[in-house]
């Protein structure tokens, strides 16, 4: 029985879909991991957020303010400002004027 | 009695990798081995398979980032991270929920790996390939053989056991990194024996042939919901624990989530192109859930060359799959008792593993009743076990106070705002509507009285455990350390 090409092309989409997207993530993060290890090796702490990630954690400390849990987003916004502030390797994209621009809460 | 000063540090992932696979090897079990090749086969082939990735990236995803998230903010088995959020009293009961539909789980789990055992060790000594075997008469002894049932059952929870003691870095982590990338390989060389055969693709035709009008099919979506939701183990406070030991600068959403979700499902669809072309290219009927691993498959591996080496791939595989979602499925309980009491983690082991052990004759005694609390669970316990997970998360602790304080932190993606109604809304209805629509679909049965009691009891009993242990102060002081290998 020969397949046909919309079985064919379904079977093709799957693989990709699954497998590669497994794969991508797989690689990704192992390779995230690595770099980790080696930026770990030279000093003892690394930034904990991304540019975009610790922009919406100071937006959202600005509006809650009382919030139960403010005082630990204040705690981890201000330890990735000082770890990017006092470390030279990053692990997240920052701009040394983006770095310079952050102030600790 | 545990020695406090032993209770000094949490155990910790020793690699990535180990964290990764401790994750995939507690996902992937029998439902993607003997049953969503079937399923996907039997629910329009392509259509089933968009169907399953669109849910996949709506409620597994999201939701086991949440999971994962909130064990690794915790740093806390189930209780704990219940107590965490809600505060002491009775509310951490819904904890407990978690706790017994997680050892009611394993009870009837444990006989089937035992099946699975059985069926690895005779497929290494080439049982199914012998002059004369029958595969139908073959399961039936077996299934009517209450000893050794119960033989194995024990076998298994001794093995288990003896891992868990351990601890996690020398116990889990050390099979994991070897066992599931075994399963793998098992199923790769398993799919190029089967694709090389003549007939072979009509199995793939079978699992792969698109069937477009099943996508207007209602029965389509609840089976591939079913799927998504039960095979990535959302909910079960699996990955709860599996992200409690992270370490400090891990990530959570790369490899918690989108690595988990679609990972484990590719061991489905690799599972799907390793089984069925085998059974159609020797013409036997495709099948689901035993009739397909113990009958069908068997009765292909004396026909094809080299049929008692794909046995054993395939049996040592499968054997794998269920052993490691065991290993984890315990290891929820071991955590989360090991924090609450005082006892050390052998002592933990052994309690919990002898009570699940003691939970699981009548399972092991009789198949009929491994399937009716299979269904009841399945369709009412562990729905409800996720629904109390996601529930807390989603209206307790919050999900943007979660996805901002822990799932983008240390995080490999980012994870964007509409993470948080996906947490809040659509996940607890989604649990809420299976619930429901089973109930509906068997309603009187007996099945679905003992899984209305299991929904209305497990919260009592849940509520009740917890309001009388916190009222009197019945938490250690040194909770908060489990593991076992730190």
């Amino acid at each position: 029985m020969a397949l046909t090409a919309e079985v064919l092309g379904m079977l093709s989409f799957t693989l990709l879909t699954f497998w590669g997207l497994a794969t991508w993530a797989l690689v990704r993060t192992l390779r995230q991991e690595g770099r980790k290890v080696e930026i770990l090796r030279h000093q003892d702490r690394m930034d904990t957020y991304s540019p975009q990630a610790l922009a919406e954690l100071r937006e959202w400390i600005d509006a809650h303010p009382d919030d139960p849990l403010a005082d630990t987003a204040r705690e981890r916004y201000n330890e990735c400002v000082e770890t990017l502030r006092q470390t030279d390797s990053h692990f997240y994209d920052w701009s040394d004027r983006e770095i310079a621009n952050l102030e600790r809460l | 009695m545990a020695d406090a000063s032993t209770k000094t540090a949490r155990a910790e992932w020793g690699t990535r990798f180990g964290f990764l696979m401790a994750m995939i090897g507690a996902m992937v079990g029998a439902g993607n081995i003997w049953r969503f090749p079937y399923v996907m086969g039997d629910n329009g082939g392509g259509a089933f398979v968009l169907a399953f990735l669109v849910l996949l990236f709506l409620l597994a995803v999201p939701g086991l980032m949440a999971e994962v998230a909130l064990g690794r903010y915790t740093n806390k088995g189930v209780i704990g991270a219940f107590r965490e959020v809600v505060g002491r009293g009775g509310m951490v009961g819904f904890g407990v929920i978690v706790l017994l539909v997680n050892i009611a789980l394993m009870s009837y789990y444990s006989p089937l790996i035992g099946w699975t055992l059985y069926y690895a060790v005779h497929s290494l000594l080439f049982s199914f390939t012998a002059a004369g075997f029958e595969a139908e008469p073959f399961m039936e002894g077996l299934f009517a053989n209450s000893a050794l049932m119960i033989g194995l059952h024990t076998v298994v929870m001794g093995s288990i056991a003896a891992i868990l003691i351990l601890g996690i870095r020398r116990g889990v982590e050390r099979l994991v990194v070897y066992a599931v990338p075994a399963l793998v390989v098992a199923l790769v060389i398993m799919t190029i024996r089967g694709l090389t055969l003549p007939g072979a693709s009509e199995g793939i035709a079978f699992t792969f042939g698109v069937q477009w009008e099943f996508l207007l099919r209602s029965e389509t979506w609840i089976a591939a919901l079913g799927q998504a939701l039960f095979s990535t183990g959302l909910g079960w406070g699996i990955a709860l624990t599996v992200g409690s030991y992270l370490r400090e600068y891990d990530d959570v959403p790369l490899g918690g989530g989108v690595f988990t979700a679609i990972g484990e499902s590719s061991i489905g669809i690799l599972a799907a192109l390793a089984i069925f072309p085998v059974v159609f290219a020797v013409g036997v009927a495709p099948d689901a859930g035993a009739g397909l691993a113990f009958v069908s498959l068997v009765q292909v591996f004396p026909e094809i060359p080299l049929g008692g080496v794909v046995a054993i791939l395939f049996f040592v595989g499968f054997f794998l799959a269920t052993f490691t979602s065991g290993l984890l499925i315990t290891e929820v309980s071991v955590t989360t008792i090991a924090e609450e009491t005082r006892l050390d983690r052998t002592q933990t082991v052994l309690a919990i593993c002898g009570g699940i052990w003691l939970l699981g004759l009548p399972s092991a005694y009789s198949a009929d009743i491994l399937d009716f609390l299979d269904f009841v669970f399945g369709n009412w316990g562990l729905p409800l076990a996720t629904l109390a997970i996601i529930g807390v998360i989603g209206w307790v602790l919050g999900p943007e106070r979660l996805r901002l304080l822990a799932v983008n932190r240390n995080a490999g993606i980012y994870v964007g705002k509409w993470w948080d109604p996906v947490i809040k809304y659509v996940i607890p209805l989604v649990m809420l509507f299976i619930m429901g629509y089973f109930a509906w679909d068997n309603f009187r049965e007996p099945e679905m009285i003992a899984g209305m009691l299991v929904i209305v009891l497990f919260p009592i009993i849940g509520y009740a455990i917890m309001s009388v242990l916190e009222g009197r102060g019945g938490h250690p002081d040194a909770a908060d350390v489990t593991g076992g290998d730190d």
